[in-house]
């Protein structure tokens, strides 16, 4: 089977997943008690009025029918208006998606850049110092709670050394790019700037987690027989570890990756907040507190579109460093 | 014998320091091996025959290491070189391995030394094709020709920097072109039909048996002088090993290779070899030519091993299995004695008090005491004295 066959299946088996969520999701909505009228309208509301409001939003057609509609509108990328604002859902949500993706995405650049170089050291200087450096650090890292190292970041480096700001995202990537056509190059350093510490306290503990993943995966391949028959025949010590090791390394390291990257779209809740960044998780748990239905139907497909497309990429990624994965 | 010699093993030691204890896996073992022969080591599992296949090498991984021992090589041009900066290195022709810097016997694996393991799938990298992989062992070769003071730097002229480069530039490759043809090539010679194609394909796609030609034709990548294979059929259904054993041999008689063969198959050394070593924990017992040791063998350890290999043809007599088991090689449970007395039928008590060594020079030479001296039955050791 070739790849693109392999992909085909997977985009396919993706497009069910997201399905099955909505499905989900649309359901869900009966498992709740309360009549959705009763958020929308003042409480003194008369009956008549919730009919006809009920007929707007076709509340009153049998289930299989809103059903129908609901994934007719969901396939339309439609979420519906928000109970609380009457704004489109898929509008607030396109507000917030940008800074939440960004936020993954540095962290996940923090904790690659710093992880892999680190438990490549850490498993080649075994039982050296550099080794138990590492060890220490990947022991406090993943025992650390985001929060706190937050608070901590803010409290030391953002107010009393003053470099950096407290939170907030005052600039985002739109902007950056017409400031930086207009030459004005000093947006870039506010939006990388405001973009540190969020980054440093998400990604602390995926940077500990994969150094250890690293690590224990390094020294796993290096007591393979392949490794033996690469130095047998003379290969650079740089090609041992690095296009035959490190490379079968990668496998398990992608897939927690991946894994990671799906949460933190699902929302750094707490990073989010501590920096008052304007993200996804932060709007769910708003919205889950304000009962608005739709918004919260919303970004909950939003999530598991955004898992399964990251899951396609991982499998993607699999079959590029392992070929026997397309031949399964 | 009027051939020179290639490679001299002269008292290597291997310790491993794991967490039991130190384990002795190659006690002070010796062997000559004469240019264009094939030198069989043969034993049972656990007697220390590959680790000394890997010493040789130069290959033990922690926490293993060879501590002691020496390495003679034939090899005029390195000798020449390291004669002035090491002299004690050199003897003629000969350099002894051992006491050159990590990256002059660096330079020597693939180019001199090539090896065959024993399971061709987990010694073939799972994630790269089989033809890329041959392809690099010619190149390593190639690279070290065109600039052979390259070979012998920290990083081989090819550190982590240059990976990256070639990694990000998709023109750029470790392993050029003319590698790759040739890679194909060499898959030809060993006999596996469309190379070309094969090469593309990964280690899973292939047959054990197609795998261990592939192997063979990996080690053959450098054009070396001397080939260790270490248990090279081991992994194979039976009809297969046959195959592999008549390429071995034809190719050997090709190309002249010094050959260290490793196996615990006294058919595959009896088909294969011209000198024979036994091994029994971590020591060479005898050596000889095929015929001493298999028609006249001395130590009863030897007599044990050709006692139960079946006869196809002769009597149907019971086989005669040598009772017990390989000793533990930890140090801490070594004594100083003959190793094999607790399993020999015909221990006596002098076995205990030093071990037997060999007389030196000897062309069939076991260590023991009947080598010396016929069996003494008042200094016999009473029945069941090791149970004890």
């Amino acid at each position: 089977m070739g790849f693109g066959k392999f992909l085909a299946r997977r985009i396919l088996q993706g497009v069910f997943v997201v399905w099955g969520v909505v499905t989900v999701v649309f359901f869900l909505r009966f498992l709740t008690p309360g009549d959705p009228t009763a958020t929308l309208l003042p409480p003194d509301a008369g009956e008549a009025v919730r009919q006809r409001l009920r007929e707007q939003l076709g509340l009153d057609q049998p289930v299989h029918i809103q059903y129908i509609d609901y994934l007719t509108d969901i396939a339309m990328l439609d979420f519906g208006l928000s109970m609380r604002e009457g704004r489109p859902v898929g509008e607030l949500i396109l507000v917030r998606l940008p800074a939440t993706l960004e936020l993954a995405i540095a962290a996940t650049i923090v904790a690659v850049v710093i992880a892999i170089p680190l438990g490549v050291i850490s498993a080649r200087r075994r039982h050296e110092p550099a080794d138990h450096g590492a060890t220490l650090f990947s022991l406090v890292g993943i025992s650390t709670p985001n929060f706190w190292l937050g608070i901590v970041l803010i409290m030391f480096i953002a107010v009393r050394v003053g470099f950096l700001p407290v939170g907030g995202r005052s600039v985002n990537l739109t902007q950056v790019v017409t400031m930086l056509a207009d030459g004005q190059p000093q947006y870039l350093g506010r939006w990388l700037g405001q973009l540190i510490l969020p980054s440093i306290a998400l990604g602390t503990y995926f940077t500990a987690l994969i150094t250890r993943l690293t690590r224990s995966g390094m020294l796993e391949e290096l007591g393979k027989a392949y490794v033996k028959a690469c130095r047998a025949k003379g290969l650079p010590e740089a090609l041992v570890l690095y296009k035959h090791v490190l490379r079968n390394t990668l496998i398990p390291i992608v897939t927690v990756l991946g894994l990671q990257l799906g949460t933190l779209i699902g929302g750094a809740v707490i990073t989010e907040e501590v920096f008052a960044w304007p993200g996804l998780g932060s709007f769910l748990i708003r919205r889950i507190t304000l009962r608005d239905w739709t918004a919260i139907q919303g970004t909950i497909i939003v999530i598991g579109i955004g898992f399964v497309i990251i899951n396609i990429l991982v499998d993607s990624t699999y079959a590029y460093l392992d070929p026997r994965v397309v031949d399964e | 014998m009027a051939r020179e010699t290639k490679l001299r093993v002269e008292g290597l030691k291997t310790r491993f320091f794991t967490e039991e204890g130190q384990v002795n896996a190659v006690e002070g073992v010796s062997f000559e091996v004469a240019e264009g022969e094939v030198f069989g080591i043969v034993g049972e599992s656990g007697s220390g025959k590959s680790v000394t296949a890997l010493s040789v090498m130069d290959l033990v991984d922690a926490p293993g290491r060879v501590v002691d021992g020496e390495v003679w090589f034939r090899s005029p041009a390195l000798a020449d070189r390291v004669g002035e900066e090491i002299p004690e290195a050199v003897d003629g022709e000969l350099v002894d391995l051992r006491r050159l810097d990590a990256r002059e016997r660096r330079a020597l694996r693939g180019a001199e030394f090539s090896t065959i393991f024993q399971d061709p799938m987990s010694s073939f990298n799972p994630s790269i094709t089989v033809g890329e992989q041959i392809a690099e062992a010619v190149e390593v070769q190639r690279r070290a020709r065109a600039n052979p003071r390259s070979v012998r730097s920290r990083t081989q002229g090819y550190g982590l920097s240059s990976f990256v480069v070639d990694s990000l530039l998709p023109t750029r490759e470790y392993v050029h072109r003319p590698s790759r043809d040739r890679a194909i090539e060499l898959l030809e010679l060993v006999g596996i039909p469309d190379p070309a194609e094969r090469a593309g394909e990964y280690p899973h796609q292939f047959s054990g048996g197609m795998l261990q030609r592939a192997m063979i034709a990996q080690a053959l990548a450098g054009e070396p002088s001397v080939l260790v294979a270490d248990e090279p059929t081991t992994a194979l259904d039976v009809t297969i090993q046959a195959q592999v054993l008549d390429l071995l041999a034809e190719l050997q008689a090709e190309t002249g290779m010094t050959t260290v063969l490793i196996t615990h198959n006294l058919g595959v050394i009896a088909r294969m070899c011209d000198r024979v070593g036994v091994m029994y924990a971590g020591e060479i017992v005898e050596r000889g030519t095929l015929e001493d040791v298999f028609d006249e063998p001395v130590h009863p350890y030897t007599q044990g091993l050709i006692g139960s290999i079946p006869d196809l043809e002769g009597s149907h007599q019971r086989l005669e299995p040598i009772p017990g088991n390989v000793p533990s090689l930890l140090d801490a449970e070594m004594d100083d004695r003959c190793y094999f007395a607790d399993r020999c039928p015909k221990a006596m008590h002098e076995c205990l008090e030093k071990p037997p060594d060999f007389a030196v020079d000897d062309l069939h030479a076991a260590k023991c005491y009947l080598a010396r001296h016929d069996y003494d039955e008042a200094d016999a050791l009473p029945e069941g004295y090791f149970d004890a």
